[in-house]
């Protein structure tokens, strides 16, 4: 009878061995990384920088929404000429592979972290080949860090604003 | 069996046929012990054929309605005993009951038994599916009974995990969910009823079971009824009840000890390793709880007291925990008694979440690092017990559910709620073949919280079942539950929720089963009335929110295809109604945010295998079951969120002497949908099927007199990584070795 209790935990060990390995494992990251550059002077009533990333670009207020929000950093310090980031640091939504037609540094006057597209004000946009005709799109592949995924905020030049604004 | 000679011992070896087969044999020493008073007593031991003490053995005396327990040095003791003829019966889950006549006169009697163990077990007593006494073969319902021993051989701290190894049941973190019925909805609301001794509890803010209050080493059992209970447990009950029964409270004092300690592997991976090198990977665990039982004229209790410092095998997973229990009896005389519970929890945890990401899987974002939660629960419960006659007896539960919680995140959540609920049940029998169950119950809780505002709520409900017994032989339970609830703004609503279950023995080796019942679950506090912000989505109250509904349907048979082989199958149908679900909305200024809404119209069918193999009789045990589930949104035609389509369970128990060991394993298949929360977790999508395997191995020393039991458990031996929750690893191997201790 030893033998059927032997062949039963044989069983589970060959059912085990053909269904898995050792499970989750770590990953190569996903994501995208680069520079984020300020010229001039920033406004003295911003309380919140982030970098943003939408899945499609806004054409109207309803596309500033959270199904349509794929990625928010956390906060960019306020005052800095230069910030290096990786969206594999934390953030407040982090992103996954596929492709983003709309990449941002945002800012806002509120003091807490808001939704509502006339709280946000666009300081920068990513524009992919040095072509500013219109936004750049990110492509992220699984596995894969974009690098070089770089922005310029010129608070003397502004970017065209998305529709929904003050 | 008469005792006829006085302080003479008798060696009494009877033997009888069990389906004309096999055969059994009980030694009983029987002493008779003169006395001068005009009661006596009737006390023993009761052991396995090993010699091993059994405890939780049911002794009653037939048809006095007076009985014990034994403890866990097999003991046992029936007070006050008129002289007379009477028939004495041993119950044990597992075991073979064992039944026989005493007469009685002016001696005290000393019974040792010894339970011979049934090759398979299908006529366990449990009180759940009808609030009464009732064999598990004459159920309507698919039920399962954990019995004690089962939690001190896995060294269970925690009642969550006692149940990840019952047929048909899955955890996702705390959450509950019985044949697919729920998913994860951060801990508001539950589809599964949990009650204490029959007292529901959850909180009165979020609706949750607090698994960690229960005092696990006082259980005596767990039912569980799978499947829409509400016509007798109203709201919650939609997708089945787990019922904690505890255990009784010992005649003579009784003291209980039990010390565990052990760790946690470190990971396999070096990223994921966080704690450190050499011993610091290794993050160490311990318990303790000591139990003190006594009974002292009229009067008996149990004081438990429990102290669990886990350091977590996840940075921020440690917590501290102080459990406290209480049980006082009053015995006011042999039909009347009011017993009175305490359960209280203080804990200090860590506040981990979810992961960063699946490269620093055992480790929190760096925003939530150094976060902790701090709650303290109390639950004070009353039950009055009346049995007017033979034919008519009256329960009375009464409790009082406090919960105190806050957390450090930005918002300081902070929670503070009463719960009060009242019952009145009674149970009528109208003739030998007919019991009917009625009752009325009121529920009333206010909240006083930065997130959930503060709401009250109330609720009424009034049932009746009817439970006939006919000779062809089939058992009829018809019964309808009426519910009224007012929350706060909400809109008042009611429901009725009927129930008719039949059970056919066919013959001897098959019994046929099947149940029509419908359930209802109003929405917690928390689903209707959340208000708050976290990490930057904002959660909105739903003042529109209603209550979801099921109708259920099960058929079931039994088959006892050999005296050690049972097979039982089902197949289910669960059709739900305004399922209660989180979702992502945008309102008309562009604004997105959370609520919970009644958005689906789901269903949830399948069948279930559940084979009990006894290999060897009283050494070699082995159970198989297999649940496929088919769970849809209709709306969506996707398969429900958190619930896995396969679940199979193997788990097999081996006896040698005073030695055994013990291996479960379980199987479930990567579920295929998961919340819209996924988005705001990296990596938060990561996930597989589930394979964990644990051995056991103990030692009981009652093989030398000495009063003590020795465990040692690996769990997830293989160390195999996975998640029941998106972003949360389940635990990684580990290693305990607990004691028990009883005098």
């Amino acid at each position: 009878m030893l033998k059927k209790l032997l062949a039963a935990n044989l069983i589970i060990l060959l059912f085990y061995i053909y269904g898995c390995n050792k499970g989750l494992s770590p990953v190569s990251e996903t994501g995208f990384s680069g520079t984020i550059t300020f010229v001039g002077n920033w406004p003295q009533d911003i309380t919140r920088t982030h970098l943003v990333v939408f899945q499609n670009e806004l054409k109207s207020p309803v596309d500033f929404s959270l199904l349509n929000l794929k990625y928010i950093s956390l906060e960019i310090p306020y005052g800095v000429k230069s910030f290096k980031f990786s969206s594999t640091d934390s953030s407040y939504i982090p992103i996954g592979a596929g492709t983003y037609e709309y990449v941002a540094v945002v800012q806002s006057t509120t003091p807490d972290l808001s939704l509502v597209r006339s709280d946000w004000f666009v300081a920068g946009v990513y524009y992919s080949n040095g072509d500013t005709s219109k936004p750049g799109v990110l492509e992220i592949p699984e596995n894969t860090l974009v690098q070089n995924i770089n922005i310029v905020c010129d608070f003397n030049n502004p970017p065209p604003q998305p529709p929904g604004g003050k | 069996m008469k005792i006829n000679s006085l302080n003479s011992v008798l060696k009494v070896p009877i033997t009888f046929k069990v389906s004309g087969t096999l055969s059994y044999i009980f030694f009983i020493l029987i002493f008779s012990v003169n006395v001068f008073s005009q009661t006596c007593n009737i006390s023993g031991v009761v052991k396995d054929s090993l010699g091993n003490p059994l405890e939780g053995v049911n002794i009653i005396l037939i048809g006095e309605d007076i009985g014990a327990a034994s403890n866990i040095e097999g003991k046992f003791i029936i007070n006050n005993i008129k002289p007379g003829n009477y028939e004495i019966e041993f119950t044990s889950l597992g075991y073979q009951t064992y039944r026989t006549r005493l007469q009685i006169e002016n001696k005290s009697v000393i019974i040792n038994v010894v339970l011979k163990e049934k090759p398979v077990e299908t006529k366990q007593i449990i009180v759940t599916a009808g609030k009464h006494e009732q064999n598990i073969s004459d159920l309507p319902v698919s039920a399962e009974v954990i019995p004690s021993k089962d939690l001190a051989e896995r060294n269970i701290s925690n009642l969550r995990y006692a149940l990840e190894y019952a047929p048909g049941v899955n955890m996702v973190e705390d959450q509950v969910s019985i044949r697919g019925s729920s998913g994860y909805s951060r801990g508001a609301g539950t589809r599964v009823l949990l009650a204490l001794d029959g007292i529901p509890f959850y909180t009165g803010d979020t609706g949750e079971i607090i698994w960690e209050i229960i005092p696990v080493t006082e259980v005596q059992r767990v039912e569980i009824i799978k499947g829409a209970a509400s016509s007798l447990y109203g709201s919650s009950a939609i997708g089945g009840v787990i019922n904690v029964i505890t255990k009784d409270i010992t005649k003579k004092p009784f003291t209980y000890i039990k010390g565990y300690a052990g760790s946690y592997d470190r990971p396999s991976y070096d990223e994921w390793n966080w704690a450190g090198k050499g011993l610091h990977a290794y993050r160490p665990f311990n318990g303790l709880t000591v139990s003190h039982s006594n009974t002292l004229g009229n009067f008996g209790f149990t004081l438990a007291l429990t102290r669990i410092e886990d350091s977590g095998y996840k940075q921020s997973g440690f917590f501290k925990r102080y459990v406290g229990y209480f049980k006082g009896i009053y015995k006011f005389s042999s039909l009347s008694n009011l017993t009175f519970f305490a359960n209280t929890i203080n804990q200090r945890s860590g506040n981990f979440i979810y992961w960063k990401d699946i490269n620093h899987a055992l480790v929190p974002p760096d925003a939530d690092q150094g976060q902790r939660t701090m709650s303290n629960r109390y639950m004070f419960g009353l039950i009055y017990k009346n049995i007017f006659s033979d034919n008519f007896s009256i329960n009375i539960r009464s409790s009082y559910y406090k919960t105190n919680w806050s957390d450090e995140t930005t918002s300081h959540n902070n929670s503070t709620t009463s719960l009060y609920r009242t019952e009145i049940q009674t149970n009528n029998k109208i003739s030998d073949n007919f019991i009917l169950t009625s009752g009325v119950e009121g529920t009333a809780s206010n909240v006083n919280s930065n997130i959930f505002g503060k709401p009250t709520a109330n609720g009424f409900g009034a049932y009746t079942q009817a439970d006939f017994k006919f000779d062809f032989p089939l058992s009829v339970t018809a019964g309808v539950r009426y519910d009224i609830d007012k929350i706060k703004t909400l809109e008042i609503f009611d429901a009725v929720s009927p129930k008719f279950g039949l059970n056919y023995k066919l013959s001897d080796k098959i019994i046929l089963r099947s149940s029509l019942g419908t359930g209802f679950r109003a929405p917690s506090l928390a689903e209707a009335f959340t208000s708050t912000t976290a990490s930057g989505i904002i959660v909105r109250p739903n003042p529109d929110i209603k209550p979801e509904h099921n109708f259920t349907f099960e058929f079931g048979i039994n088959y006892q295809a050999l005296s050690n082989l049972n097979i039982d199958a089902a197949a289910f149908n669960n059709e739900y109604y305004d399922f209660i679900e989180p979702e992502l909305l945008v309102d008309e200024t562009g604004t997105s945010f959370g609520r919970f809404d009644n958005i689906s119209r789901a269903r949830i069918q399948g069948f279930e295998l559940d084979t009990k193999y006894n290999f060897i009789p009283d050494k070699l045990n082995l159970s198989l079951s297999y649940t496929y589930l088919w769970t849809r949104d209709l709306n969506t035609n996707k398969a429900l969120k958190y619930r896995p389509r396969h679940m199979f369970y193997v788990n097999m128990d081996y006896k040698i002497s005073a030695f055994e060991f013990g291996s479960d394993f379980r199987f479930l298949s990567r579920v295929e949908e998961i919340d819209d929360l996924s988005r705001f977790i990296i990596d938060g999508k990561e996930r597989v099927a589930i394979y964990v395997w644990d051995l056991r191995a103990g030692y009981n020393f009652m093989t030398f007199n000495i009063p003590g039991r020795l465990f040692i458990n690996v769990n997830n031996v293989l160390n195999y990584y996975y998640v029941e929750l998106i972003g949360n690893i389940s635990p990684v191997r580990n290693v305990s070795l607990s004691m028990e201790l009883f005098f």
